[in-house]
């Protein structure tokens, strides 16, 4: 296999983690979709060590996993507590940010 | 024999199979995250994702990475994202109300042309260029943890320091976000108990529990109150919503001559025949 | 597991050496960072504040010395990760002194009754009981200490780093920690949420094109570091499809952080719903530290294909500086309309990256400088105008504002002159700076451009500050509140800055031309 199929199929999942941020208005879905691009980027990554020769690319995949990780600690704390405040997490309900 | 062993003995298209099985199914799981109505299902998809991935890394000859993919994302990252959706109700499920008019079909056709260029760049940009293998690296290090290893502590050494910084804002952010804090200690049983019988001697309030409700009456349903040795009755036995609205069942006289004349020891108790004639 | 372990001729481990005294400003405000978690474990609810803001001023006070005293230094350390030279001594001076004027913002407690601008706890659900007894105790959310020397350290870190890996980690450490403070405000909590989670996703779906972009680079490379980039760029003339998306990505993954238009619809609404002076912090600090960052990868790594890349840096330009500028005009909240003239800024900000020279470098820095005081000074004046329910950013409710309290009108008109850029003003000599770099470099054209969307600029400020200065008060309007000293030095060091680089602008110039060479 070569790797250029690996990283045609990490640029169709980045797109679709992109369109999925684009369409979707629940906060916890728009958020997995960042998930998936990151994923994504650690695919690429993986697949150009090999293509490069090298490990730096698996090294850097797994700091985005740890990087990533503590993100996704942030992002949901965040998310609850919206939560908590109204019952729900819609990103575009919350109106009073729009004139 | 590790996986990527075993994939690298094994002819080409044993790797093709194992590339396009994976392949689809990663693609499908990204598709159902968006098609999803619900956020758990959508979750599940990523999941299904994300192990795909994790194969496709030891078929890359990763396998340290396949191993974490599997543990840090499908075990810890998703969990919690499932986690949080448990805690917060499931059923925020999307409003399909379109806030601005075709940005839908906008976004997919921008997206359709961005995917359509970076996979335009990623062919060009490989053109020619040979498949080389991680073999010579990971023979340098002497192996692919080992290699990854060394990597982190030379090369990437302060990008690792500081990642503990980003560790302990999660930490603390989670806390400071999430983690609720009392302002005044919490009563004990016996703090408890003592204000019970505090508040008896100041009210009557009954210190213990309520009778439920029934008792002694000729009914135990729930909506006939209790009678009180007296005789009388005890409205509080009876659930608030229904003494809200009305559903109290009355206690009739006779019974209460019945009670007492029990008590009294005038008439034993003989079988009584129910409305629907069902001998108690 | 045998071939993972396996027991090979491996080479002897030998560790990178690292020049602990050129990093040593960054290691300590992480440091301390990490000591003012312990503070908040183990200090007594009722001293933190008081050791929380002798800590984080100490540390910036002194990591500022340290900045100082590493003056002239041009080294690659740290197995080639951080580069600390001109550029990025300066920008951390830049931040260290704009954070120390953020700080003063944060750690002011005598214009709101209830406390500071935080909320009492800000895991009690807004209106409720407990949230009423935590006020009424008068509790405080001394993590926000942590969180901001956290910020400052990612920040510094951003614009030393010259690996792309080290890149995204430092605008992780910088990022996270604003998300979480933009969301805590003891006012109008649930819009300060909701700006926390609008920033957050946007924050997280731009790191994912940095992410994205820099794998692309690495596949072009086989390397992340910026000058193994550059090497790679040379060795290879011609176009490479990876080479170009992967820049473009990279782009775009800073263009939303510095908030450039089209990427740009984040910043009115965080800025509007965040505490007034996590405001000030970002709207500074964020756009000098993406700058810091953006000028460094453009310049070093990429700087030998400048042909491809600045075709895209015109467009985003022009229409940052025109958008920014025209959208400012029809706003009707204070904190919105210094959004917009941030989004502004940062269009004019793009020229320098355009231009590619030491000048542009130099007067990317100085802009910096001086954007980034008037902005903390700005929003400082914001924090003081309040009604009942607390800041009253209404433009209306600012009508003939100079008439009550010319000074602070008066402070607020010179910030926005300063935006403006007009003369004997900081802002005039920044954006002179980068319009004469732009033509050195080649970017006429753009120039007439940027004068264009000055001039719609200075309109938009111009009818601020009539509106501020020469109309009828409104009978109900709101007060100005007398801060304590925490907020008047700030607004104080912000006017005297703009005014100072304004009138003697050349030591500050000579100095950024002097630091205005990269190191690789």
């Amino acid at each position: 296999m070569s790797t250029t199929h690996y990283l045609v199929l990490s640029a169709i999942l980045f797109s679709l983690g992109v369109l999925g941020v684009l369409v979707r208005r629940n906060a916890i879905i728009v958020f997995m979709c960042v998930e998936m691009m990151l994923n994504a980027s650690n695919l690429a990554f993986v697949a150009f060590a090999q293509q490069n020769g090298n490990l730096n690319g698996q090294t850097i995949a797994f700091f985005v996993m740890v990087v990533a990780a503590a993100e996704v600690v942030v992002g949901l704390a965040i998310i609850m507590t919206i939560y908590r405040t109204r019952r729900s997490a819609s990103v575009d309900e919350p109106n009073l940010l729009k004139y | 024999m590790t996986a990527s062993s075993v994939l690298a003995a094994t002819s080409n298209s044993g790797a093709e199979i194992v590339f396009w099985v994976c392949a689809t199914l990663a693609v499908i799981g990204a598709v159902g995250m968006i098609l999803s109505k619900k956020p758990v299902h959508s979750a599940l998809f990523v999941a299904l994702t994300m192990i795909n991935l994790a194969i496709l890394y030891v078929a890359l000859s990763a396998p340290f990475l396949g191993m974490v993919q599997i543990i840090v994302y499908t075990g810890a990252v998703m969990m919690l994202f499932v986690f949080v959706m448990m805690i917060v109700g499931v059923d925020a499920s999307d409003s399909l109300i379109e806030t601005i008019k075709g940005q839908r079909w906008a976004a997919i056709v921008l997206v359709l042309g961005f995917a359509a260029m970076l996979i335009g760049a990623i062919v060009n940009g490989l053109q020619g260029v040979p498949d080389p293998s991680l073999v010579a690296a990971n023979a340098e290090y002497g192996g692919n943890l080992q290699g990854i290893a060394k990597i982190i502590f030379t090369d990437y050494v302060i990008a690792f320091e500081v990642t503990s910084a980003l560790l302990i804002v999660a930490a603390l952010g989670a806390m400071l976000l999430t983690h609720r804090e009392r302002h005044t200690p919490k009563a004990t049983q016996e703090e408890r108990s003592k204000a019970r019988f505090l508040r008896y001697a100041a009210t009557s309030e009954l210190p213990g529990n309520l009778p439920p409700a029934g008792t002694y009456a000729r009914h135990n349903a729930i909506d006939t109150p209790a009678l009180a040795p007296d005789g009388s009755t005890v409205p509080a036995s009876v659930p608030g919503p229904l003494r809200e609205r009305g559903n109290v069942r009355p206690v009739d006289v006779a019974a209460e001559v019945e009670v007492e004349e029990i008590s009294e020891g005038k008439t034993v108790v003989a079988p009584i025949n129910d409305e629907d004639g069902e001998q108690r | 597991m045998n071939s993972l372990l396996a027991a090979g001729t491996s080479p002897e481990f030998a560790l990178p050496s690292i020049e602990y005294r050129l990093i040593s400003p960054i290691l300590l405000v992480l440091g301390m960072a990490v000591i003012s978690v312990l503070v908040e474990a183990f200090v007594p609810r009722a001293h933190r504040r008081v050791v929380q803001l002798v800590l984080t001023f100490s540390t910036l006070i002194v990591a500022l010395i340290l900045v100082v005293m590493l003056a002239g230094q041009r080294a690659v350390t740290a197995a080639g990760s951080l580069a600390v030279d001109g550029p990025a001594l300066f920008m951390q001076g830049t931040l260290l002194v704009l954070a120390l004027m953020a700080a003063l913002l944060v750690a002011e407690r005598g214009v709101d009754p209830a406390g500071d601008a935080f909320a009492a706890r800000a895991n009690a659900l807004p209106g409720s009981i407990d949230e009423r007894e935590f006020t009424k105790r008068g509790w405080l959310t001394t993590e926000v200490w942590c969180l901001f020397l956290f910020s400052v350290g990612g920040m510094m870190l951003f614009v030393t780093g010259t690996d792309l890996l080290i890149l995204f980690v430092a605008l992780e450490i910088m990022s996270l920690p604003l998300y979480l403070l933009a969301g805590i405000a003891r006012r109008r909590r649930l819009l300060s949420q909701e700006a926390a989670m609008k920033y957050f996703l946007l924050g997280a779906f731009s790191s994912g094109f940095f992410l994205y972009g820099s794998a692309l680079l690495y596949g072009f490379a086989g390397t992340v570091d910026l000058g193994g980039i550059a090497d790679a760029i040379t060795a290879n003339a011609g176009q490479n499809g990876l080479l170009i998306a992967g820049t473009a990505l990279i782009a775009v993954g800073l263009f939303f952080k510095v908030a450039a238009v089209p990427f740009h619809q984040w910043a009115p609404d965080v800025y509007q719903g965040s505490p007034t002076a996590i405001t000030a912090f970002m709207a500074s600090c964020v756009k000098v530290a993406a700058f810091g960052a953006m000028l460094r990868i453009m310049y070093v790594a990429l700087g030998g294909v400048r042909w491809d890349w600045r075709p895209m840096f015109w467009v985003i330009a022009i229409l940052t500086m025109f958008v920014g500028s025209i959208i400012a005009l029809t706003q009707t909240d204070v904190k919105r309309m210094l959004a917009y003239s941030s989004v502004a800024h940062a269009g004019f900000l793009l020229i320098a990256v355009v231009a590619t020279n030491e000048e542009g470098l130099a007067g990317a820095m100085f802009y910096l400088l001086a954007y980034g005081v008037a902005t903390i000074g700005g929003f400082g004046v914001i924090t003081l105008v309040r009604d009942s329910t607390g800041e009253a950013t209404h433009l209306s409710s600012w009508a003939g504002l100079g008439k009550r309290s010319p000074w602070v009108a008066g402070a607020f008109a010179v910030f926005l002159l300063s935006f403006a850029g007009i003369p004997l003003t900081a802002g005039f000599i920044g954006k002179f700076a980068v319009f004469e770099a732009g033509v050195a470099g080649g970017a006429g054209w753009l120039v007439v451009a940027a004068v264009l969307a000055s001039a719609i600029a200075v309109f938009f400020y111009g009818r601020v500050i009539v509106i501020l200065l020469f109309s009828v008060p409104a009978a109900d309007g709101p007060t100005v509140v007398v801060p304590s000293s925490f907020t008047a030095f700030a607004i104080a060091a912000g006017l005297s800055l703009t005014v100072v680089l304004g009138i003697i602008p050349q030591p500050f110039l000579d100095l950024a031309e002097k630091a205005s060479i990269f190191v690789r």
